[in-house]
């Protein structure tokens, strides 16, 4: 491979790597306020995905597909705001609060149930995604020589999940809500103490996730051009393999680490080819748990 | 017996233990006592083995254990209690005991293969004598969390026991017991004494250190300000300050 | 009873012996989602000694899940520096990296007229030791049972010894349990190794059985059933994952067949449901001893 070939590997990864950002970010976020994971978040966010093509198949009047590519992108972020709204119900909400193993175990299952009802609601088929995108770019490809350019497709991905993490960080920082956020982050007691409640701060949180997750699972509906529950699996390992690299809990590890994650994957895919590309990536994350297991933003912790 | 020289631990910023020095003698009741945030927990930790210190040594019987992980410390027969009791709560009160047998003696001494996989005989029996010895041997077949809190620090004094230990470390171990209690507990360290176990007592209640120790040091700012008998401490001028305001501020570590 | 029937003993047995190679390491507080990950080590190791090597199944199943217990044991030393939920995501991530492993990996010869071994993403096919030794379906189904049988009961021996008390001493308070002596690196390591043989066994069983393995088979969904018995039958003792398996591979799967695909979909539900309401699953601690109370006996300190 030449030099530009890893260039447009690095260049391409890392644009598909802003939706492991945006599903980091939603880990991390989770984890952040409650300090558990919620294995079943990247299944949500598909199941958002899922949902704006069943508005756009209600709302469909003839053309190809009934709704205009934005309001895809926003049918989904709602609807996946909402399943991530049941899931903290379901699994989090009365599940005891010490004991992590049954709200991680409860995740789990509601991974596998919206799994299945994906696959039951499509018979098990991918279903296809549409290419929302051309509607926004006029030119597909921004050229530059022979041998590199960049996807007009892929970079409008890239450009929204940049102005959803800016909206984000707005949010956290910039208001009360943000406020309340951080403060159950920090000190959860402190915060009940200043009357703040735990659980709606618990819920919204879920929610913003679920939104970005939302996102997420539409931007790689349109840059895959299908959706399968294939997908489930890979991305949630995905997911929390950026939220350990970028450290627990670190919104801007997240961003980062889901960017260098999707640029290292595709020069593996390049060298190694698809069925070695994912052993690469694991590797990855174990000399990251050997050699600084609070990932690049986290804090460290050693001996409690 | 147990020599601290130039100990410091600082957590970020903040020096938790600055430049501690003490010794504890052989067969006595040390007190460690001082103002809340004044680093007597931080200490305890350290010979313990669960913090790594900053700076300083630690010196146990004429080894050194400064950087000694807890259960190594155990085997060089050093055995502690908790401030806030962490016992195995879903366990019964007699598994707590079996479990905690774990001294170098013990693990040297009798068939390896009885001592994980059956109920010695032997172990049984030190197990109903620590039982007996700390009024817990009709609750042995209790959970641990079920028990009242009176009864839960007794245990956990009985637990660290079980290792037959040359010296205790025991972290507030009258904490929110009522007279009655802290008197059994008095009358249960001096037999300890009399046992030949050497005692390091970290405590708030004055009335059991003022009468069961025999020697006190006082940190303030994780700095000793004074050291001595019970009486001597009592009279001393910095203690008195430490106590009655400008000890305010910090956390209890 | 028919194939059929002997042919999901056979399932509840194996089933049994994966809960349990995840019920060991659950003991020590650690969640180990790369079960599945040993399974497929034991598997293919031991149908490789079979099928071409020639062994008899009892020297392979053991070899099978000896080098599975290798790898447990060189995954559990890493585990010591990280706990709780990011062990969870280095353990998926160390199960699906095995998966992968297998995925690629191609290794085979001609034996006779045909060429036989693992062939990447095509799998590992004709794993014939018990057709070709004449074994019929309830000659398998008691084997399976004689090893789940000989595991069972010795864990719940050594869940009654001390060793047993030690195990969940550190799943209870890894400070207390280093307190009162206990090495956490030596118990941690020995309850992953325990887990990873254990869990070899089932591999080694399971390739043969099905005679057809492919690294589909060792996906996150038997990492996450491996866990899941033993978490929704509880961890007070074994019986809670052989209740666990049996429920849901007889009733939940198999009873509810005739709902068609639904019952995927409830194992999910099920799931949530028994988190929801028995949090320590269905056999807690609690549970057991209020059973025990009632039935008049075994005390720990009468043995």
């Amino acid at each position: 491979m030449e030099f530009v070939d890893y260039l447009q590997a690095v260049t391409d990864g890392v644009m598909q790597g802003a939706y492991y950002a945006l599903i980091g970010i939603g880990f991390t976020l989770i984890f952040g306020v409650m300090n558990k994971i919620n294995l079943a978040y990247a299944a949500a966010a598909f199941g958002g995905a899922y949902a704006s093509l069943g508005v756009a198949a209600l709302m469909n009047t003839g053309g190809d597909f009934g709704l205009p590519p934005l309001l895809m992108f926003l049918a989904s972020a709602v609807a996946a705001g909402l399943f991530a709204w049941v899931v903290y119900t379901i699994c989090f909400r009365f599940t005891p609060d010490h004991y992590e193993l049954a709200t991680l175990m409860a995740t789990v299952g509601a991974f596998f149930l919206i799994e299945e009802i994906a696959v039951h609601a499509t018979d098990g088929e991918p279903m296809d995604f549409p290419e929302v995108l051309h509607g926004i770019v006029e030119d597909p490809m921004i050229e530059f020589s022979d041998a590199f350019a960049i996807r007009g497709d892929l970079l409008t991905i890239f450009i929204l999940a940049l102005i959803a993490m800016a909206v984000l960080l707005l949010l956290l920082y910039r208001t009360k809500l943000g406020l309340a956020t951080r403060a159950v982050a920090q000190q959860r007691t402190a915060a009940q103490l200043c009357g703040i409640s735990v659980d709606r701060t618990n819920a919204t949180t879920f929610i913003i996730a679920g939104v970005l997750g939302g996102l997420a699972g539409a931007m790689i509906g349109a840059a895959v051009g299908v959706l399968s529950p294939l997908l489930f699996v890979p991305l949630t390992v995905k997911g929390l393999i950026v939220t350990v690299i970028g450290g627990l809990g670190s919104i801007p590890g997240a961003i980062v680490a889901g960017l260098l994650v999707g640029g290292l994957e595709n020069v593996f895919l390049a060298l190694r080819g698809i069925t070695e590309r994912d052993m690469y990536v694991m590797l990855l994350l174990f000399l990251f748990l050997a050699f600084r297991p609070q990932g690049l933003f986290g804090k460290k912790v050693l001996r409690d | 017996m147990l020599e601290v020289a130039r100990l410091s631990k600082h957590f970020g910023g903040v020096r938790a233990v600055d430049e501690l020095d003490f010794r504890v003698e052989a067969g006595e009741i040390f007190g460690l006592i001082g103002p809340n945030g004044s680093g007597k927990s931080t200490t305890v930790n350290m010979i313990a083995g669960i913090f790594a210190p900053t700076a300083g040594e630690i010196i146990f019987d004429g080894v050194d254990i400064t950087e000694a992980p807890p259960h190594i410390t155990l085997h060089a027969g050093i055995a502690r209690t908790f401030q806030n009791i962490r016992l195995f709560n879903n366990m019964t009160v007699w598994e707590n005991l079996w479990v905690a047998q774990n001294s170098a003696k013990q693990k040297r001494t009798g068939n390896p293969l009885a001592r994980w996989m059956g109920g010695s005989r032997r172990a049984a029996a030190a197990v109903e004598e620590y039982l007996e010895f700390s009024n817990l041997a009709h609750k042995r077949d209790e959970l641990a969390g079920n028990l009242a809190f009176g009864e839960q620090r007794r245990l956990e004094v009985a637990r660290s026991l079980a290792a037959e230990p040359k010296f205790l470390l025991l972290d507030e171990p009258a904490a929110g017991m009522n007279l009655e209690e802290v008197k059994e507990l008095d009358e249960r360290l001096r037999v300890l004494r009399d046992r030949g176990v050497t005692i390091l007592l970290v405590e708030h209640v004055m009335e059991l250190v003022m009468e069961v120790t025999d020697r006190i040091a006082v940190l303030n700012f994780g700095r000793k300000i004074a050291e001595g008998t019970p009486s001597e401490v009592q009279k001393n001028q910095a203690v008195m300050d430490a106590y009655l305001g400008a000890g305010e501020g910090g956390s209890d570590a | 009873m028919d194939d059929f029937t002997w042919g999901l003993v056979q399932i509840v047995g194996v089933h049994t012996i994966l809960g349990l190679s995840a019920y060991v390491i659950l003991l020590t507080g650690q969640v180990s989602m790369a079960q599945a990950g040993f399974v497929a080590i034991g598997a293919y190791v031991a149908g490789m000694l079979t099928v071409l090597a020639e062994w008899h199944i009892i020297p392979a199943m053991v070899t099978g899940g000896l080098a599975a217990s290798v790898l447990a044991c060189i995954v559990g030393f890493p585990a010591l520096r990280i706990r709780g939920l990011m062990l969870v995501v280095a353990t998926i991530a160390f199960g699906e990296f095995v998966r992968l492993f297998w995925f690629n990996f191609d290794y085979r010869i001609a034996k006779g007229d045909i060429v036989v071994g693992p062939e990447g993403g095509e799998g590992f096919k004709q794993i014939r030791f018990f057709p070709e030794n004449g074994w019929t379906t309830q000659d398998v189904a008691a084997f399976v049972w004689v090893v789940a049988a000989i595991i069972l009961a010795t864990l719940w021996w050594m869940d009654r010894s001390r060793a047993g008390k030690v195990l969940r001493a550190v799943g209870e308070d890894e400070m207390a349990a280093q307190s009162v002596g206990i090495n956490l690196t030596v118990v941690k390591v020995a309850a992953f190794t325990a887990g990873g043989f254990i869990a070899g066994i089932a591999g080694a069983i399971y390739a043969h059985y099905t005679t057809h393995i492919e690294h589909l088979n060792f996906d996150i969904l038997m990492a996450t059933f491996a866990i899941a018995y033993p978490i929704l039958g509880g961890l007070a003792n074994v019986w809670g994952t052989l209740f666990a398996a049996f429920f849901i591979q007889v009733i939940v799967i198999e009873v509810l067949r005739d709902l068609g695909d639904v019952r995927n979909l409830m194992f999910g539900a099920l799931i949530i449901l028994v988190m929801n309401f028995l949090p320590h699953g269905l056999f807690s601690a609690k549970v057991v001893r209020k059973l025990k109370e009632w039935m008049g006996i075994g005390k720990m300190s009468d043995a």
